[in-house]
């Protein structure tokens, strides 16, 4: 991964997907990599479909219960839309079966809420970096 | 793998020293067969050598016995003839050595020449074909041409004797040469078979050495292959591993066969495996998951936080021809190869034990908690008044058991059954909450739950009950746990111990009579009530009690459980939420009123709210929709008998259940028991301002005791 990392001329562009803006500020917030640029967020699917479209992102943090369209069914567009963007799916729901669900559409990671700053910061490294 | 490779060299080195021994035993029979027809054809050049020296002394004889004869006048045609034969096997032997060329043509050559020197005295005598005597009266004596012959013979005999030992010399070098080739030949063969013989016994001490070490190879893969069977046998994980069509392979543990009941798992695939003993959403997902184990995201942190069958439960087979509910724990290891993922090897454990102690030490944890929220909460509160309604409350469950053995048959039995549990249950209900004895309540609560949803069902059979009873049960257990804990607590805040275990005596024991303290309780307990009401609901507002200390001792427990049931209406249902209040410029706090006192004929008890008051309208539409009434029946219904609605049984306008109304037997219950003491009870109300209830009780002189 570290070979030819693109990572390392530009940042690293972060759209996040949750329907509550208070965990919208709070992964604006732990993020503390120097290279992560949040380029987006977005409280449902549709509107991360359209901000994806807009401004490419590299990573997506993708909550899954959200109004308008839930986070399984945007991970699989999102998929077709931009094969390369890397997705972490930080959800409430913890059941194996929509984490397995997830990962089968697409996803990359997951991280269950409520999460640290230190489990959140691993996620996004292992994921990206 | 390793041992593999060494495997392969080896059996490179056998071949390769095979193909070399018979290269060489090709070569050594090749150069020897060459070698030994060399040693053939020198054997013949010899016998001729031999023949050919040999031949220069018997020319010389013969002509020397062929001169003799023709002195003696002897018969010389059969010198003659032998002379003639060994001339032509001379010319014959020397031709035979002349056609090889292996032969030293220089010797040939000189004795070529001295041979051909013979020719010009032999020829005349051979050719000589006359009578060499003649016969006369006087006796033989040679002819002419006989002492001709004889001159010839005489000169040849010279010549020959002459001539003979440089011949002679000449082929005996010729003889000695190729008697040394032959030698030398033969010598070479002998080296070359020795050599040959050498490099087989090398060759096979080399193909001994291998077969050996290849036999010790064998040894030792039987000896691990040993090894992996015993370790098979003998873990106690089921472990196989997975191919990428989802397979299992040729090998797996025999703990395997004990969980699962079967033997046949090669090739069985993993959706196989799992098939009826767990659900098809589970199943579906666990296929999902698997197939996710061979693509590229897999990160083995990830999928191991996302394994969905980390505790699995599934039916298996107990052995006894049951299922039996067990917790399997699957994990989870990708075997990578040179090309990605080669196998997946899956663990499998029973934590059945581990999980059921897992549950038990959580219930533990949680019963504990529940003990020190009653606990804390008794000790808020007095121990006469929890002692009062343990009382009560065993004797409503007792009634709930006397209705529980009621015999039933017909539906509408069981629904009058059904309905006396609901409303037995829900004052218990509300008399735990009054003093905040959650433990207690949310028991009674659940048993409600139960009885509702038998209430649901059409078809109804005393098997149905049997839950109840169960459950009802446990409630008296834990009643009598609560029972032991008051005793300890009263002993605690007496600062006094009792020898005697009963629980009555610390509570009777306390002074004062038995009226004053019942109706002292009352107020304290509705008090408690109200407060935990307010906080509960989100809706402020102040119980204000007068003359309840007038309450005659026989009317206490129906005073009680109607105040209870008037006060919880009137903070779920009349009490507006404070913004409702202020948005109708009322005071923020609620004012709830209950007044007892003595009337002319008899007692009187008004219980009033100054909340939002009764919709007549509501109350209908409510009425039909539990199908208590029909539209037109309510289209019908005048305001007073709609609001005299709320004394039906089976009537809420609450949508939701809670904890304190919205079951439908609260004013039911009340009226009941007004009604069984002989009174009455009524309603009145004006929307947005205020309800009252009113209940009138005859003089407690005329009334048997409740």
């Amino acid at each position: 991964m570290s070979s030819g990392n693109p990572l390392e001329r530009r940042p690293v562009k972060l759209l996040i997907v949750d329907d509550s803006n208070i965990v919208r500020r709070r992964i604006e917030r732990s993020q503390q990599f120097d290279d992560l640029q949040v380029v987006g967020t977005a409280a449902n699917g549709l509107e991360a479909l359209e901000l994806a479209r807009r401004t490419d992102p590299d990573l997506v943090t993708m909550d899954l219960t959200m109004p308008q369209m839930d986070g399984i069914e945007c991970i699989t567009q999102l998929v077709k839309l931009k094969p390369a963007v890397r997705i972490l799916v930080i959800s409430a729901l913890a059941d194996k079966a929509t984490a397995v669900e997830a990962m089968e559409r697409g996803a990359n990671g997951f991280l269950n809420k409520p999460f640290s700053d230190r489990q959140l910061n691993e996620a996004i490294t292992e994921l990206m970096y | 793998m390793q041992s593999s490779g060494a495997d392969r060299i080896r059996r490179l080195l056998t071949a390769g020293a095979g193909a070399l021994l018979a290269a060489l035993m090709a070569l050594v029979l090749i150069v020897g067969f060459r070698l030994a027809t060399r040693i053939r054809a020198n054997v013949a050049l010899l016998q001729h050598a031999s023949l050919l020296e040999a031949y220069p002394a018997e020319v010389s004889q013969q002509l020397t016995a062929l001169r003799e004869r023709l002195g003696t006048l002897e018969y010389t045609g059969g010198v003659h003839q032998e002379l003639a034969d060994s001339v032509a096997g001379f010319d014959r032997s020397l031709a035979a050595l002349e056609r090889r060329p292996d032969v030293d043509p220089s010797v040939l050559r000189a004795v070529g020449h001295l041979w051909k020197a013979y020719t010009p005295v032999l020829a005349p005598v051979l050719a000589y074909s006359g009578e060499p005597y003649s016969d006369t009266d006087f006796g033989s004596s040679l002819s002419v041409s006989g002492k001709i012959y004889y001159t010839q013979v005489r000169r040849a005999e010279l010549f020959a004797q002459g001539r003979a030992p440089a011949l002679h010399r000449r082929l005996a070098t010729l003889s000695a040469a190729l008697q040394k080739r032959t030698s030398s030949a033969a010598s070479r063969l002998r080296l070359l078979l020795s050599a040959g013989v050498l490099a087989v016994l090398l060759l096979g001490a080399a193909a001994a050495y291998l077969q050996l070490a290849r036999s010790r190879g064998e040894r030792a893969a039987r000896a691990a292959e040993e090894q992996t069977r015993d370790i098979l046998h003998t873990v106690r994980e089921g472990l196989f591993l997975l191919d990428a069509d989802y397979r299992i392979g040729a090998v797996w543990s025999q703990a395997l066969n004990h969980l699962f009941g079967r033997e046949d798992f090669a090739g069985l695939t993993f959706e196989e495996l799992l098939h009826g003993k767990v659900s098809p959403a589970t199943l579906a997902t666990a296929t999902k998951y698997i197939k996710l184990l061979w693509g590229e995201r897999a990160h083995e942190n990830l999928m191991k936080s996302i394994n969905p069958l980390g505790q699995l439960e599934v039916m298996l087979d107990n052995g006894r021809g049951g299922k039996e509910a067990h917790f399997l724990q699957f994990n989870f290891h990708r075997v990578l190869g040179p090309k990605g993922v080669k196998h997946v090897l899956c663990t499998v454990a029973d934590i059945t034990p581990n999980v059921m102690l897992a549950r038990e030490l959580h219930a533990a944890q949680e019963n504990a908690n529940a003990q020190i929220d009653m606990m804390v909460s008794m000790l808020h509160s007095d121990p006469l008044q929890v002692g009062g309604f343990l009382d009560t409350a065993s004797a409503g469950l007792k009634h709930v058991n006397a209705i529980l053995k009621e015999p039933a048959r017909s539906h509408a039995e069981f629904s009058s059954k059904l309905a006396g549990l609901s409303r037995e249950l829900h004052s218990i209900k509300g008399e735990a909450s009054a003093l905040n004895l959650m433990s207690i309540a949310q028991r009674v609560h659940h048993l409600e739950d139960m009885v509702e949803e038998l209430k649901g069902k059409s078809e109804l059979t005393g098997n149905d009950f049997l839950p109840l009873v169960l459950k009802l049960d446990e409630l008296l257990a834990h009643l009598r746990s609560v029972r032991e804990m008051i005793l300890r607590l009263s002993t605690l805040k007496d600062g006094a111990s009792t020898s005697d275990g009963t629980l009555s005596t610390p509570v009777l024991r306390l002074p004062g009579t038995e009226r004053p303290n019942g109706t002292v309780e009352l107020a304290t307990t509705l008090q408690g009530l109200a407060r935990k009401l307010a906080e509960d609901h989100g809706k402020p507002f102040k119980l204000s009690l007068e003359g309840l200390e007038e309450v005659p001792v026989n009317y206490l427990p129906t005073v009680k459980d109607c105040l209870i049931q008037m006060l919880r209406n009137a903070a779920v249902h009349g009490i507006e939420p404070d913004a409702v209040r202020r948005a109708a410029s009322k005071s923020a706090t609620g004012q709830v009123r209950a007044q007892f006192r003595r009337v002319e004929s008899g007692c009187e008890l008004v219980f009033e709210d100054d909340g939002a008051g009764l919709s007549p309208e509501a109350l209908k539409e409510a009425a039909v929709r539990k199908q208590l009434l029909t539209e037109e029946q309510a289209a019908e219904l005048d305001n007073r008998s709609a609001l005299a609605l709320i004394f039906k049984p089976g009537f809420s306008t609450r949508a939701e259940v809670t904890m304190d109304a919205g079951r439908g037997a609260g004013m039911d219950v009340v009226a009941k028991s007004v009604y069984a003491l002989g009174g009455r009870i009524g309603v009145s109300t004006h929307p947005g301002r205020f309800t009252r209830f009113k209940i009138a009780l005859p003089a407690p002189s005329q009334t048997a005791v409740a």
